[in-house]
Formats: structure tokens, C-alpha cells, sequence
């Protein structure tokens, strides 16, 4: 007592002793500081707002690496970064390489992942915040029906971070709900077990299965746009059930089972009857603000929540802009005429001029040389062309001789873009995907039956192209369906995949990454020569999946199964 | 009963601090020119002396002397002529005792008059060094303490103080990293790195620690001293002296002087280091036909530039067309300049005394035409008084303005394009107008303020209330104590204006225009941006000091408190109509034209603490000291840390037997010292999961809010520790000689750092790029360090002819003996056990000639003649990641060491630092290939077809991602950074007293300055102290400088 007394009474002189009470001395907790940028762990559980504004933002992800997320953060996959994931494929290559022609020219290893080495951190960190919100989301102050939307959300969300792993990385480690804590026991094996590829895919399907069933079949003002609908379920699930279905996820080994499960997912999809393609023109589809009937699931971005500007991204040196990814002579070759039948250099009048009469395709996803563009027409010839290494600024002068059109939205700025541009939308799941992949699979599964034709067709006159010839033998619909898939959804994430999946990646990616030399006569014609764009073009077998970062099988002091070949 | 006596005395208490507060609140009016009262009455038995003491170096009187009757009490001090009147017999020694000079003893005979001199000492050991909390007499000194006068700093032309250090401490690793006016400061470790987590040295300034405006601004002209606590003698700082503390005083007035009034002027002339040269254009443009001939070999050698176009690069036919432009050379001034103006004013009475500084500061970037310009203004006014014989108060009061003006394309960016440009194309053309630069950045526009400025003045206060009581019932206990109020505003106005550049259109031989610069849709845009912080001590502190017989006790004990705070409010706007009227309220209407955004925190401190300093005869010295420290940076529970230290000495050339056999030794102390000290230096609220908003997802069209986790609970942070031991020897030698010797170790456990590396990815505990990391600090790190600092010093001391040498070292390694690591990582390739800051590489070692030496080496996928061949280490035959092998060094060097030689001959006086470092690493590898230009010593000597035995790899699309270059990231790049550099040399000339005599200039000098006039280095092409790793940073600067000195 007497002890305590003489304490408080010295602890009181001191207080009196620092310059009086104005200076707020001795407080008991003058220590204990509350933070006013930040809210804990219980706020997010206890009220219904902030836990929602949790679930909101897991459809962004962390940013792992210079030059992604450079304007927002990055979501699901690559999308509109400055290098597109397009140009780890025979559709483009980056002319300012930026850690993509390492990929291009055979050099991915562990330790060399370029652009390709943040699916895995990403995909897994996004899947421990969901577990987070689904673990806990009993807790929450909150209906019932709100909940049960949320938490289908939540596991679409999942679903689409494990299908960012699977389609990179094949076996990947299933973690349920798990949630891992700092002081856990970080060599758990049950962290490093990557499980079999076919368990993997039950695993995601039936999730969005469960997914799909508590999710509404569209947007409303409480739940709006940007957000999964039941669609955005089961597009997902048609498309994993379709790699799921292909040779490199099968040994090679078709199973029509398999390929009949990918087309009724896809059916399932079209029988929703709320999609269908966008008539206001294929080019336009990738650049109208807003979205249409063609949309199933889309990264929306606007003026206050911006990507990087795409048109100085990867418009032509002529323009003032910087190359960025550029169409190979590879895809420029495979665009039909505009008849249906293939391209040749071999043919004398197609060669002589060989951007004429072409799918119309063409021209909305690649600028060439003579293409009307922003008010004048694309100068790639020398001598002496705008956009040609006699043009301004040449070390920007595209090395193949195009430059993207698709996706570029003319009424933004080139110059000066960047509290402007980067506004186009990122759609991740189309109506148009869904009709190939059913076409695709039923093919497979049945052959190419009257569906296969109708639901190519669609798409073919969509663009403007004539009907597929009849009586097409299931092996020539295979290849025709390919072709459609690799035009139509050109640069939008599918190439890379698609030719793994098909295996077909050892052939289309050995090839030489080409471009075109336009010469301009005395006279004004044209004549064209083929010409290497990049050097050392090289895929090899262990490509077929990406490798496991050398950090990652270190940090599970190599149990931790890396793809094989690495 | 207890209670009422208790309220009594803390009544009585409160009543004297009440008044104790208003004394010091309430100033009393200074009385200069007061006549001096000697300390004791006079006894008329004895005889009445009168006399005057001048210093012996420039005659001029000594004030504040003290005289004093050896074996008696009776004492005098000099007033402010240097005339004092003492009563003493003959037959009595008079001994004269004043800081800075040597005490000399007089013997009375008859004399009643007398005139003497004394010597000025700076190794005295009577000197007086500021410590902790206090000051110590050097020669009672038991830790590790450096002290450098404020009129050495001087001695360096550079306005930024933390660039006057390197070289002329022990202990103490100053690297200059950039020469940008406002942006100069060096990086100051002590005794090199030793931790993985923060590293900021503590600077205490005239008691305050941590005092908002730090160190680097403050003028050179009112420091009095600055003091370095390099070992356990730190730990009376606690929780933040495990890096070291700096102690900066300023300068007072002396009691008793008269009115001194000194005005200095240095004219300064900077330029750059070091610069690289670039390549030429045709030399540029041959290497473009290189790259597109490796990328498409059947192209052929001229697939950009025709030999004919590359003739017209050589000969400069069409300046237009094909220019060759040397970029660093139109962008860079030779000679940009550098102002100090300082006025300097002090004096005293007996009972105050003041000193007012007034400063300023101008300087101007290196730019042609820049717009980058430093000005600063500081006043400052120390007043002391004693109120009364008990009663002691001062103010100290300091406001300094920092001005910075910058274009709005910062240095880096500048220095970017200036390396990046390519010399094939125009900077400006023969026209006048200026071109499009690279990829519409042109270095020579983006330096002046076409595209805008930025404008950023700060506003520093420091004020520092203090106050001592002397008890008077118990001889030797005092009160003191402080409070002090930091304020900083920090106000950055940019405005983005949209200027043209052009480009020569062949064709139609017009300058095409593109409008680049400014905000959106080539509208100017404008953020404004406020910046607060205050800082608010307070400190009592309760002391006692006695001697008893030959025993001598100091001890204090205190506490302190201190609270932070931080306010950041910014906004910002688009679409100017009109650059003319650059005010928020002008822009564009939308609501999408309006942006703004804040922060703020609020962190806390609260310390206990003590010391006690015994010593017996001076000869057996001890110090113990104790620091509680309370940190709201960690959870309850954690907050409050112990930080305890002990040091000792032993004097051993006091012993009589020493001094009767060693007559080689002067003086020789044995001392060593151990102690605890803290680190806390980390982010806030790490002890529980932090949450917040982050609004980028799109619904709707809408931004929604949402929230993001972006720290993970870490419920057990606390300190950092820092426990060091030393040993020291310090000696005085052969008269002239002076030697510090010491070994020293750390040990740094509970090291705050982050756990990466050993987290699966499975467990989506993930950190970002760049940003805060998603883990927390946790304490988990351990690194030893130790070496050795040795000095040397020779000092002469003639009528004429002065002069002296010293030399210091440092040898610091650290080995880390816990970092988070991968548990898989190789053995050859850990961190832990080497020292920190170390590169992982391939190994270079040489590059592939032929095809056979391409057969005869395993070699990467792409690897081409020309490349760089990589050992096979672990020779598996292939390269791979496990062939990277941990680099010797890092970028912060084990060895610096300063050479330092002062001389005066009658008038002149001559000053000379040398300093260097060795064992140090940095990687740099420029920015080149089609994306930049190439330094010439790449591109003069790279490997080609036709030149076979050049001595660097083959160009490439980019350096970054070459085979050769960032793909594999090797130690062809790495260089050896050791230098040794002329900083500073200082050559002055002082008017005699005769000539100035009429004129009413007591003093008058004149000197010539420089820094870093030469280095030596291996380095060929950037300043070796940079630690950019693409060499793309405002270079080091070199300074001419004249000034001069007059007082009154």
C-alpha cells in the first residue's frame, strides 16, 4: 500500500516536473496508438460493408514482378500488361523483348521465367484470401441469401485462380480451405503434394458446379457487372472441361467421354439463351465501352480505374508510339481470303498483294502496311516509310513489319495517354469462346455433326467469312476449328494454351518467329520478303508446362515436384 | 498521514516548476557589456594581481578564463579584454585554465602585473566532449567516441554536412550517392553495415534525438561540434542507438566575451565527378546494323544504315539527317555554382550569452538552361542564462527554409534520357527547335521548365526550451530538463506544362510538332501536395556530482518522452484550359478532373533512464548506464525494452610506476566497454492483420471500394538488439603523437526483417514487388560484425611553422548468421555466413571467340559467339541457376580510411582530406543495346565479327535481357568500386592584425577550397560511390571554391 502510494506520488511529481500539464506527459497509454489507415481482422468480420468490400477486391491479385500491374493490379492471367501473354506464342513477339524472348527463343528455366513467373505466387496467394472469407464468412453479421451468393462467388473466384494454376502448370497442390498462418509449420508435406491432373479438374468442376448454383443468372444493382454470374460458372467450367479433355492432358490418348463432358458443358452455356455474338461488328466488340450480349465474364475498366494505355503501348514508331507486341508473319499467314480458302506466297496475285481480299478479320486485329490508321495509311516500306527504320524514333520500328490493331481504340489519345487511355474492357469469357469450344468437342466427341456446323457458323458469318464446305471428315473439322479458334480469338489469351494443349506447340512454336521486309518500286508497287523477326526461335519438350520458380522448390527444400524436364 | 506529506511536497514542487517554466517562458533582457565580478571575495591580507590572458596563436584577449590560486578556492575569471584581478601571495602558483588551450601554471614572485598566453591544445586532454545526455572530459572518455570540430566541417565547400564527413572519422562510412542540389545527402553507416533491417544512424541534435530536419541542412557555420557514438556508449539512446549516434552541437555564445561579429562568403564551382562517355553515331549506328544482323543473320550487315548513311553520321554533311549528338554534352554545363553567405553573431555577459546565425544557401543544378535550383535561409539563436546562482534557463531557437526547384522530370528520368538518347538522333536542331529526343523525352527540354516546375519549399522549427536548478540542500543534485517542438511543412507544388518537340519530316521538309509534357489530352495538370510533421520531447532529469577525496561520482537519472506525428493531405487536378493560371481551383470541371488523397500517423515514446560515471584519481574509470525505452511501435506486453551498458578504463600512465619507466608515453588509457542497444526502427501496427482500402475493382463502371489484406499479424514483435563489445587503447606518445586503437564486435540478434524466402507459395503467403510486404517484421535475423579502427596522428606545433598528419581506418566485417533463406538454397549460394549485400552471379570468365571455344564450353540456350562464357561451377555440364556463385563484396565497402594533413605558415594555413575505400563491390550494367546508348569503353571494345578479340561481350536488343547481360546476371558487370579521393583541400591566408588594425576588422582571411578534385578508381565510367545498378543518377559533384572570413 505505502509502496504503491510513494510510486504514484513520485510518478505524479515527474509528471508536474515536465513543464506542467500542458504537454500531455504520463498518459496511461500514451504508448497505445490507434492507426487511422487501416482496420483489423475483427472489423472485417463484424460488419457486413467491409467484409463484402473484402470479397470485392479478390478478383484483383498481388503484383509480383516489374512491369505488370503498372497502371491497376493485376487479376486473373496476363491480360493488358505491356507485354501480352500472346507474346509467349506464334501470334506475336514484344518488340522491346522485356523478358518474353527468352520464352520465345527456348531459355525458360526455373530460374528464368520472364513474364511467366507469377501465375504460381499469385494464383495461390488469391486462394488463401478466399479461403480466408469462405472460412470465416459464418461469422459475419450478414443474410443468409447474401451469404450463400457470396460464398459461390467467392468459390468461382477459387476456381478460376486454380484453372490460372492448372492450364500453367498441370499437377498442382490442392489446398481445400486451407489457410495458412505465419508460424505454421511450413514443410507440411500436404503443401508441396501436387495431385494428379484429372483429380485436379474434378476437384475445380465440382466447385463450379456449386458455384453455378449459387450465383444468379444475371446482374443486378446489388451484385453488378464485373461480378460472376452463373454464366461466368460455367463458361469456366466448359473451358477447363475442354483442356481437361485434350491430348496433353490425356497422354495423348483421346477419350470421347471426356470430349462429350467439355460439349455439354459448353451446351450448358448456350442453353442459358441469354448470350449470343455481338452484331455490331468483330472489331468493335474489343473496343466499345461498356458490354453486350456477347460478354460472359469481363474485366471492366473506366477513366478512374485504368490498365496501361495500349494505343502508345503497341501502335507503329510512326505514330509516336513504341511497337510493343507485334503479329507474326505466322498468324498474318493464316488469315484466310476473304473466299474461305488459305492464303499462299506460292500464289502469284495473292503474294503480289498479299493484304488484299483477306478474312476482314485481319484488318481489325492487325495494322500493315497500307492500312488506313488514325488518318493515314501505315507506312511499313522503305525506303522512307513513316513507320519503317527510315521513319522517326526506329528503334521503335516494329521488327516484324505489323502492328496490334486489336483492342486499339481510336478516340484515345496517343500522345500524352496516361490519365486517358487504358479503358477497354478485358473479357475473359465470350460468347464466341463458347460456341468453338462446344464446335471442338462435339467434333470430338460425335464428329461434326449439324451442331459443330451451326455453331462454326455462327462465328464465321459474324466476321463476314462463307459457311465451312459440308461433309468435312471429323479430322478436317479438327483442323478447321483450330484455324477458326487461333483467328478468332487471336490475341486474347488462348494460343498459348491451345497449342499445348493440342500438342501441336513443338511444331508451331520451332517455326521462325517471321515478319515481312515492304519494299516500295519506283513506280509505287509493292514487293515483299519474308525476313526473321527474332533469332533462335526454340520449344522444347519441357515447355509444354511452365516450370515451377527455382524459389519455390528451394523454399520446400526441393520436395516440391518440378515439371519434368527442368 | 503519508498522503498529506506527499501532496505537500508535490504542491511545492508544482510551484517551483511553475515558476521554473515561466523563467524560462519569460526571457530576460541580455546585458551585454557587463563588467566581469571575480567568483570570490577579495581577502586584503594578500596582494592584488592584475593581468591579462591572451591566446598565444592571434594575441587576441581570452575571455572567460579561469584563474585560479593553485591548492586554494580562490579563483577569477577573465572578462571580456581578457583582464582579470586575483588576490594571492607570493610564493603562490597561478594557474590559467580555459577550454581549447593548454592550462598553464605561473609562479608569483613580486610581479603585480601580468600579461600571458596560452596555447591552443586540440588533443587536449582537459577537452571537453559532448556525450549523451552530458559531456565528459576526454581524458575520462571509457567508450568509443569521435568528435570533429565544427571548424573542420567548414573547411569543406559542400552545403549538404553529411558530404564533409567521409575521411576525417574513424568509424564513420559516408557514401555520396547523387550531386542533385536538395537530394546530396550521403548514406552514413557507423562501422558498416550490421544489420539486414534498418540501418539509420540516430542523429541527436543539441540534445534532441532524432530532431526533425536531421543533420545534412543544417549550416556548417553554427556547429560547434559533432561527436560519433560508435560503441555501447550509445546505449543511453536505447531503443534507436544500435546503428550509432551522431551528436550535433551548435554553437553558444561564450560568457563574458565581447560582441563577436563574423561574416564568411564561398563561392563555389561545381561540376560533375565522373561522367561516361557515349558512343558516336556512326559508332551507335554501326552497332544498330549489328543487332538487326544477330537477329536476322540473312539480312545482312546493313539492314539499318547504309555504310554511305553511316559516312554521313562520320562527317556531319546533313546535321539534319544524320547528326551526331553528344547529349551529356548539350544537356550538361561545365561549371555550375554554389553560394554561401553566413553571418554569424555571439558575445556574453556574465550572466547570458548568445549566438545568432543567420545562412544562406544557392545553389544551381548542372542542366544547360536547368530549372533545378537549391536556396536555403537559417537563423538560429542560442541564448543562455543564469537566472539566478541556482536557476539556469536557455532557448534554443532555429527556422531554416529549404527551397527546391525542379523541372518536373526528375533526375533520374533527366539522366535517363540523357544516357539513353541515341547519338544518331538530334538534340536540337540547327534551327533552334528541339527534336523529339528519345521516345519524345528530351533531355535537354526536361531540364528546364518548359514542361513545368516543381516547386518545394520546406519549413523546419526547432525549438528547445531547457532549464537547470541547483538544489541547494545537498551540494552537487540538479534538476534539468527540456522540452523541445520540431515542426516541418513541407509544401510541393507541381505544374505539368505541355511543350512541343518536333520532328524534320524528309519529305516534306517540315518540323513536324507532337505536344508532349503536361497531363491528359495536352492539358496542363497540377498536384499540390502538404507534408507535416512535428516531433514534441520532453526531459527531466535529475543528476548528482561529487567528489569524494579522490573518488569522483556522476550519475543521473531521467525520463523522457517524445510524440511523433506525420499529416500528408494532396490533391490534384487535369485539363488546365490554360497554363497561365497553375491554381487548384482553375483546371477542368469534371468530376473526373478532381483527384486528392491523405494520410497521416501518430507514433509514441516514453524512456527511463540513467548513468553512473565513477572514477578514482581519474585513473580507474567506470560508467554504467540503463535505458528503459517504450515504443508504441509493438504490442502491449513488448513495448518496454532494457538497454544496459558498462564501460571501464584503466588510465595506466598515472601510475606512478608507469610514469617512472615509460617515459615514451604521455598518456596511455586501456579501456573497454559492453553493451545492449536497440533498433526499433520498423513499420507501425504490425501485431495484428492489417486491412484496408484499396479501390480499383470496376462494377458497374463504378469504382468500388474494396479491401485488401496487406500485413499478416505478427502479435510478438519487439526490439531489435544490438550488444557490442570494444576494446580500446588510446595513447599519447613522443609529445607529438596521438594513437586510437580499437577492436570492436556486434552481435545484432532479434533483427527485424521479413520471412520470404523460406515461405512456400502454396501457403498464399506471398509478398508484392516493390511495396510493403505482406509479412511482418519479425525478430528473426542475427548478423556478427567486428574489426578495427586505428588513427595515427603527428602533430607539430611551431611559432611559424605548424603542421600535422593523421591517418584513420576502418576495417568492418559483418557475417550473417541468420537470414531467412530457402531451405533448399545451395550451400555455395547462402547468405547466411557471408557478409551482407553480396551479389549472386554467374561467373564470367571470358567470352566465346569461336565456334570451338562455343564446342569447348557448356553453354546457355541462345549463347552465341560474342557472349559472355559462364562457369560451369558445380560442373554438371550445363549452366544453370546453380552455377551462380556469391560475389566477395557488396556495395557497402569493409575498408575506409581518411588521410588527413593541416599545416600553417605564419599567415597561411593549409588543409588536406583524402579519403577512400576498398573491398567493396557494384554491379553496373547500363541501360544499352536498341534501347539506349552505350557508354564507349562497350562500345569501343565489344566483341564483334570483325573485332574477335574485343574485351565486351556482343551488343544486343538489350542489355538487360542479354545472354550476356541481365538474363544471367554475371560478374563481368560487377566492379571493383575502391577509390581513394582528394575530398577536400582548403588553402587560406590570414591578414596580419597590424594592417587590419585601423580598419576595425579584428580578422580577416581569405582561402581557396575544393572537394573531390580527383579520385583514383578503377571505375571507368560512372562515379564510384553511385549504387544505381544502370549507372543513370546526378553524378557526384567536384567544387572550386573561394571564400573568405571577416569578424569585427
Amino acid at each position: 500500500m505505502k509502496n504503491k502510494i510513494i510510486t504514484k506520488s513520485i510518478k505524479s511529481i515527474l509528471c508536474v516536473a515536465l513543464f506542467g500539464a500542458m504537454f500531455t506527459g504520463c498518459e496511461k497509454d500514451f504508448l497505445n496508438v490507434q492507426p487511422t489507415d487501416r482496420v483489423s481482422n475483427a472489423s472485417i468480420l463484424n460488419d457486413q460493408t467491409l467484409f463484402e468490400a473484402y470479397v470485392i477486391n479478390r478478383y484483383l491479385g498481388v503484383k509480383l514482378t516489374n512491369k505488370e500491374g503498372d497502371s491497376n493490379q493485376p487479376g486473373f492471367g496476363r491480360t493488358f500488361e505491356w507485354a501480352m501473354w500472346s507474346s509467349l506464342t506464334d501470334e506475336s513477339i514484344y518488340n522491346n523483348d522485356d523478358n518474353t524472348w527468352l520464352i520465345q527463343q527456348g531459355q525458360l528455366s526455373p530460374e528464368n521465367l520472364g513474364i511467366a513467373g507469377t501465375l504460381w505466387g499469385r494464383s495461390y496467394r488469391g486462394i488463401r484470401e478466399v479461403n480466408y472469407a469462405l472460412n470465416n464468412i459464418g461469422k459475419v453479421p450478414m443474410s443468409d441469401s447474401r451469404k450463400s451468393l457470396l460464398t459461390a462467388e467467392l468459390k468461382f473466384i477459387r476456381a478460376f485462380r486454380y484453372q490460372d494454376l492448372i492450364r500453367n502448370y498441370g499437377k498442382v497442390v490442392l489446398l481445400g480451405d486451407k489457410v495458412s498462418e505465419l508460424g505454421n509449420d511450413f514443410s507440411d508435406p500436404s503443401l508441396f503434394d501436387r495431385r494428379p491432373i484429372d483429380e485436379c479438374m474434378t476437384y475445380v468442376v465440382n466447385q463450379l458446379d456449386e458455384a453455378a448454383t449459387g450465383l444468379p443468372t444475371a446482374n443486378s444493382s446489388d451484385y453488378g457487372e464485373g461480378r460472376a454470374t452463373k454464366g461466368a460458372a460455367l463458361a469456366l467450367k466448359s473451358r477447363l472441361l475442354l483442356y481437361a479433355a485434350s491430348p496433353l492432358y490425356n497422354n495423348d490418348v483421346s477419350d470421347t467421354q471426356k470430349w462429350a463432358k467439355a460439349a455439354a458443358a459448353a451446351k450448358a452455356v448456350m442453353d442459358l439463351g441469354i448470350y449470343s455474338l455481338y452484331t455490331g461488328g468483330y472489331a468493335n466488340l474489343f473496343t466499345t465501352a461498356g458490354s453486350n450480349s456477347e460478354y460472359i465474364f469481363a474485366r471492366f475498366y473506366n477513366v478512374s480505374a485504368r490498365h496501361l494505355p495500349l494505343e502508345i503501348a503497341n501502335g507503329p514508331n510512326g505514330y509516336s508510339a513504341w511497337g510493343g507486341n507485334l503479329p507474326l508473319q505466322n498468324l498474318v499467314d493464316d488469315y484466310e481470303m476473304a473466299d474461305g480458302t488459305p492464303f499462299s506466297w506460292s500464289n502469284p496475285t495473292e503474294a503480289s498483294a498479299p493484304y488484299d481480299n483477306r478474312d476482314p478479320r485481319f484488318a481489325a486485329t492487325v495494322i500493315y502496311n497500307g492500312l488506313l490508321y488514325r488518318g493515314r495509311n501505315a507506312e511499313y516500306f522503305l525506303p522512307g516509310g513513316k513507320d519503317s527504320s527510315d521513319g522517326k524514333d526506329n528503334w521503335n520500328t516494329s521488327k516484324t513489319g505489323y502492328n496490334l490493331r486489336k483492342f486499339m481504340r481510336d478516340d484515345l489519345p496517343i500522345d500524352n495517354p496516361w490519365d486517358v487511355g487504358g479503358q477497354q474492357n478485358w473479357i475473359h469469357f465470350r460468347y464466341g469462346e463458347i460456341l468453338l469450344n462446344y464446335a471442338e468437342a462435339q467434333n470430338e466427341a460425335v464428329g461434326p455433326d449439324a451442331s459443330v456446323y451451326s455453331a462454326i457458323h455462327l462465328i464465321r458469318a459474324r466476321a463476314g467469312m462463307p459457311d465451312f464446305p459440308a461433309g468435312l471428315t471429323k479430322e478436317q473439322m479438327r483442323d478447321r476449328v483450330r484455324h477458326e479458334r487461333r483467328i478468332e480469338l487471336a490475341f486474347e489469351e488462348h494460343r498459348f494454351y491451345d497449342v499445348r494443349r493440342w500438342k501441336i506447340a513443338s511444331v508451331t512454336e520451332n517455326k521462325p518467329a517471321q515478319g515481312i521486309i515492304v519494299r516500295k518500286q519506283t513506280g509505287g508497287s509493292f514487293t515483299y520478303e519474308l525476313k526473321n523477326a527474332i533469332p533462335g526461335r526454340s520449344f522444347q519438350n519441357q515447355h509444354y508446362w511452365l516450370p515451377i520458380p527455382r524459389s519455390e522448390i528451394q523454399a520446400s527444400n526441393n520436395k516440391l515436384e518440378q515439371n519434368p524436364g527442368y | 498521514m503519508n498522503i498529506t506529506t506527499f501532496s505537500k511536497t508535490k504542491i511545492l514542487l508544482q510551484g517551483k516548476m511553475l515558476i521554473f517554466l515561466c523563467l524560462s517562458l519569460a526571457w530576460s533582457p541580455i546585458h551585454a557589456g557587463e563588467k566581469t565580478i571575480s567568483t570570490t571575495k577579495i581577502d586584503f591580507l594578500k596582494l592584488k594581481i592584475k593581468g591579462r590572458v591572451t591566446s598565444s596563436k592571434d594575441r587576441l584577449p581570452l575571455p572567460g578564463a579561469t584563474v585560479t590560486v593553485k591548492g586554494t578556492a580562490i579563483a577569477a575569471l577573465t572578462d571580456m579584454d581578457g583582464n582579470f584581478e586575483i588576490a594571492a601571495d607570493s610564493g603562490d602558483v597561478l594557474v590559467f585554465t580555459s577550454i581549447g588551450f593548454k592550462t598553464k601554471e605561473l609562479l608569483l614572485n613580486d610581479q603585480t602585473k601580468i600579461a600571458i598566453s596560452l596555447e591552443e591544445d586540440s588533443t587536449s586532454l582537459e577537452e571537453v566532449v559532448v556525450v549523451g545526455y552530458g559531456t565528459k572530459k576526454k581524458a575520462t572518455l571509457t567508450g568509443s567516441v569521435s568528435e570533429l570540430a565544427g571548424k573542420e566541417i567548414v573547411k569543406s565547400p559542400q552545403v549538404n554536412i553529411s558530404n564533409a564527413l567521409a575521411g576525417r572519422v574513424s568509424g564513420v562510412i559516408a557514401n555520396n550517392r547523387s550531386g542533385e542540389p536538395g537530394y546530396d545527402d550521403s548514406s552514413i553507416s557507423i562501422r558498416g553495415l550490421a544489420t539486414t533491417g534498418n540501418n539509420d544512424v540516430l542523429v541527436v541534435v543539441d540534445g534532441i534525438p532524432g530532431q526533425i530536419g536531421g543533420l545534412s541542412r543544417l549550416s556548417p557555420q553554427e556547429i560547434e561540434s559533432i561527436t560519433v557514438l560508435k560503441d555501447a556508449s550509445a546505449a543511453i539512446y536505447g531503443s534507436r542507438a544500435a546503428n550509432g549516434v551522431i551528436l550535433v552541437t551548435t554553437k553558444k555564445g561564450k560568457k563574458n566575451s565581447k560582441l563577436n561579429v563574423s561574416y564568411n562568403n564561398d563561392e563555389g564551382f561545381a561540376s560533375p565527378t565522373r561522367l561516361p562517355n557515349m558512343a558516336v553515331a556512326p559508332t551507335y549506328a554501326t552497332i544498330r546494323n549489328e543487332i538487326a544482323y544477330y537477329n536476322n543473320n540473312a539480312g545482312g550487315s546493313n539492314q539499318i544504315y547504309t555504310a554511305d548513311q553511316i559516312n554521313k553520321f562520320r562527317n556531319g554533311s546533313d546535321p539534319i539527317n544524320y547528326p551526331n549528338t553528344n547529349w551529356v554534352k548539350e544537356g550538361l554545363k561545365n561549371m555550375s555554382t554554389v553560394s554561401q553567405h553566413n553571418l554569424n553573431i555571439q558575445g556574453g555577459s556574465e550572466s547570458t550569452n548568445y549566438f545568432v546565425s543567420l545562412g544562406k544557401v544557392a545553389q544551381e543544378g548542372l542542366y544547360v538552361n536547368g530549372a533545378t535550383k537549391y536556396s536555403q535561409y537559417n537563423v538560429r539563436t542560442n541564448i543562455d542564462s543564469n537566472i539566478n546562482e541556482r536557476l539556469k534557463v536557455g532557448v534554443s531557437l532555429s527556422g531554416r527554409k529549404e527551397d527546391r526547384q525542379y523541372p518536373t522530370t526528375g533526375a533520374g528520368d533527366i539522366f535517363r534520357s540523357l544516357y539513353r538518347a541515341f547519338p544518331t538522333s538530334p538534340g536540337i536542331y540547327p534551327n533552334g527547335l528541339p527534336s523529339t529526343g528519345i521516345e519524345n523525352n528530351n533531355p535537354l527540354i526536361q531540364a528546364t521548365d518548359a514542361g513545368g516546375l516543381n516547386t518545394n519549399p520546406t519549413y523546419v522549427f526547432n525549438g528547445i526550451a531547457r532549464g537547470s536548478y541547483d538544489f541547494g540542500f545537498l551540494k552537487g543534485l540538479s534538476l534539468d530538463g527540456f522540452f523541445s517542438a520540431d515542426i516541418s511543412d513541407s509544401f510541393s507544388r507541381s505544374f505539368y506544362k505541355p511543350y512541343t518537340l518536333y520532328t524534320y519530316n524528309s519529305t516534306s521538309t517540315n518540323y513536324d510538332p507532337t505536344i508532349v509534357g503536361g497531363g491528359p489530352d495536352q492539358q496542363a495538370k497540377l498536384t499540390e501536395e502538404q507534408f507535416n510533421q512535428s516531433m514534441l520531447v520532453s526531459n527531466i532529469k535529475l543528476n548528482y556530482k561529487h567528489k569524494f577525496g579522490e573518488h569522483s561520482l556522476e550519475a543521473f537519472v531521467a525520463y523522457e518522452q517524445s510524440e511523433s506525428k506525420t499529416h500528408k493531405f494532396g490533391a490534384s487536378r487535369i485539363h488546365f484550359p490554360t497554363t497561365e493560371t497553375p491554381e487548384l481551383s482553375q483546371g477542368g470541371a469534371a468530376a473526373t478532373d478532381y483527384n486528392n488523397w491523405g494520410s497521416s500517423y501518430r507514433f509514441t515514446r516514453q524512456s527511463y533512464f540513467s548513468r553512473v560515471a565513477y572514477n578514482f584519481q581519474e585513473k580507474y574509470l567506470l560508467d554504467l548506464q540503463l535505458r528503459i525505452d517504450g515504443s508504441s511501435n509493438f504490442p502491449v506486453g513488448k513495448q518496454f525494452g532494457k538497454f544496459p551498458s558498462i564501460s571501464a578504463a584503466y588510465r595506466i600512465s598515472k601510475e606512478e610506476w608507469f610514469k617512472d619507466n615509460v617515459s615514451f608515453f604521455d598518456d596511455l588509457k586501456l579501456r573497454a566497454s559492453w553493451g545492449q542497444l536497440g533498433n526499433d526502427n520498423t513499420a507501425q501496427f504490425q501485431f495484428y492483420d492489417n486491412y484496408t482500402f484499396n479501390n480499383r475493382y470496376v462494377i458497374g463502371n463504378t469504382v468500388t471500394t474494396g479491401i485488401d489484406v496487406v500485413k499478416l499479424a505478427n502479435a510478438g514483435i519487439t526490439w531489435e538488439v544490438a550488444t557490442k563489445l570494444d576494446l580500446g587503447i588510446n595513447a599519447r606518445f613522443l609529445k607529438n603523437f596521438t594513437t586510437e586503437l580499437i577492436y570492436f564486435q556486434q552481435d545484432r540478434t532479434h533483427i527485424l526483417t521479413n520471412r520470404n524466402a523460406s515461405i512456400p507459395g502454396t501457403t498464399g503467403i506471398v509478398n508484392p514487388y516493390g511495396g510493403d510486404s505482406l509479412v511482418p517484421a519479425e525478430n528473426i535475423g542475427e548478423v556478427k560484425s567486428n574489426g578495427i579502427e586505428a588513427s595515427l596522428g603527428y602533430d607539430h606545433k611551431g611559432e611559424e611553422f605548424s603542421w600535422g598528419v593523421s591517418g584513420n581506418i576502418t576495417y568492418a566485417k559483418n557475417k550473417i548468421v541468420f537470414i531467412d533463406e530457402a531451405p533448399g538454397v545451395l550451400d555455395y549460394q547462402k547468405q547466411t555466413g557471408n557478409p551482407l549485400n553480396t551479389y549472386l552471379l554467374y561467373n564470367a570468365i571470358g567470352i566465346y571467340k569461336t565456334q570451338a571455344d562455343l564446342d569447348k564450353y557448356p553453354h546457355v540456350t541462345g549463347a552465341t559467339l560474342g557472349d559472355l562464357i559462364y562457369e560451369d561451377h558445380n560442373g554438371d555440364g550445363k549452366i544453370t541457376a546453380d552455377d551462380q556463385v556469391r560475389s566477395k563484396y557488396g556495395n557497402i565497402p569493409q575498408i575506409v580510411f581518411g588521410l588527413l594533413a593541416d599545416a600553417s605558415y605564419k599567415n597561411f594555413d593549409l588543409s588536406v582530406v583524402f579519403s577512400g575505400q576498398t573491398q567493396v563491390s557494384q554491379y553496373v550494367l547500363p541501360e544499352s543495346g536498341t534501347i539506349g546508348n552505350y557508354d564507349s569503353s562497350w562500345a569501343d571494345n565489344r566483341w564483334s565479327p570483325s573485332n574477335v578479340n574485343g574485351s565486351y561481350p556482343k551488343v544486343s536488343e538489350r542489355a538487360s535481357s542479354a545472354v550476356s547481360g541481365g538474363l544471367y546476371k554475371n560478374n563481368f558487370w560487377l566492379k571493383d568500386a575502391s577509390f581513394i579521393r582528394l575530398k577536400n583541400i582548403q588553402l587560406g591566408y590570414t591578414l596580419p592584425s597590424d594592417i587590419l588594425k585601423k580598419t576595425g576588422i579584428s580578422n580577416f582571411r581569405i582561402y581557396l577550397s575544393g572537394s573531390n578534385l580527383f579520385t583514383l578508381t578503377k571505375v571507368k565510367d560512372y562515379d564510384p560511390e553511385g549504387t544505381s545498378e544502370s549507372g543513370q543518377f546526378y553524378p557526384q559533384l567536384k567544387i572550386f571554391n573561394v571564400g573568405f572570413n571577416i569578424q569585427f
